[in-house]
């Protein structure tokens, strides 16, 4: 299955839930402050065990940064 | 002399941005020097090994614990409702806070915000309880329809981002205060120079939301402390209560008893 997290392409297996994609993203993901959007739309942190993705999904991990 | 957000009241009338500073250490001594209580911050895509975003991020929190303040997420880089509507639920989850500074982006080249854009995603994001600070041009009938949808803030630009301009247009950022009296008003964006806050705040405007001009400065902090100042003279110069301007010239000293006249 491929898909891409932050524009990058990822080859993965099967039945990858987003927590475990982010483990790909991130070295430790548990010390990370972001928040995640699956094909544009947000996604709550309390579904990332429990969505499946699939082939062609893209994935946005954003962290906080300065701005005006 | 206190600024309403939402029901929120705030001893600053300075809304300042986190970016473009020289340094994190700057940043902080700015942003404390200019007595603001808002500090606007944004999302995007980082490098995820590289703990710079982290490491800012517990920057700003450090901010605004010293100041008592509060975070202000912006909607930076988005075209799209859409895309504004998704970045201000992955902000909400993040900052854990209703406040948005909503932009929405029409065009590249002056960063000029899409009013039916910003219209269409400020409706959809205060029917789920997002309390919008929508950024805006300084279209009178732009700010009218954000003010209806139920905008308590209204914030048209004084120019483009970055330019630091000052106010481009003053007869139409006059006309917004004059015909929407009870919203809470802030200048944002454009602005380059203290002189630029105070006019604005003379014309009685509710504050001013800045980043480059404090932080591109020379120096930043001492600009901070002027932007401080500049906003509080246009604020006490606004309810004092400007002089009428006159076409003709009036002496200032009293011409009763002037020396050397000589009735003829």
């Amino acid at each position: 299955m491929n898909i891409h997290i932050n524009g990058k392409a990822y080859s993965l297996g099967n039945k990858i839930s987003i927590t475990v994609a982010l483990t790909y993203h991130f070295n430790q993901p548990q010390q990370s402050t972001f928040a995640v959007a699956l094909n544009g739309d947000f996604v709550g942190k309390a579904d990332y065990d429990t969505i499946m993705l699939k082939q062609g999904d893209s994935l946005d991990v954003l962290q906080p940064i300065q701005g005006g | 002399m206190s600024l309403n957000i939402y029901g929120q009241s705030l001893d600053s009338r300075l809304l300042i941005g986190s970016a473009l500073y020289p340094s994190p250490q700057v940043m902080k001594q700015a942003i404390v020097a200019s007595g603001s209580k808002v500090v606007t911050l944004s999302l995007k895509r980082q490098n995820p090994n590289e703990q710079s975003g982290q490491q800012i991020w517990q920057y700003l929190q450090e901010i605004i614990t010293t100041t008592q303040g509060y975070l202000l997420p912006n909607t930076a880089g988005c075209k799209t409702a859409k895309e504004a509507i998704t970045l201000a639920h992955m902000s909400r989850e993040i900052f854990q806070t209703d406040w948005l500074k909503l932009e929405v982006i029409g065009d590249d080249y002056n960063l000029q915000p899409d009013p039916i854009e910003l219209l269409i995603a400020t409706e959809h994001l205060l029917k789920e309880g997002f309390k919008i600070l929508p950024y805006c041009t300084d279209d009178l009938v732009v700010c009218q329809r954000l003010y209806d949808l139920g905008c308590e803030v209204v914030m048209p630009w004084a120019s483009p981002i970055g330019t630091g301009k000052g106010l481009m247009n003053p007869y139409n950022l006059e006309t917004i205060r004059a015909r929407l009296p009870d919203a809470t008003l802030i200048l944002d964006a454009g602005i380059g120079k203290p002189s630029d806050a105070c006019l604005a705040m003379e014309m009685g405007y509710d504050g001013v939301l800045l980043n480059s001009a404090v932080a591109l400065a020379d120096n930043p902090v001492f600009m901070a402390k002027a932007f401080a100042q500049a906003l509080q003279a246009g604020e006490q110069g606004y309810l004092a209560g400007v002089m009428q301007e006159r076409q003709t010239a009036h002496p200032s000293t009293p011409t009763l008893d002037t020396p050397f006249w000589h009735q003829e």
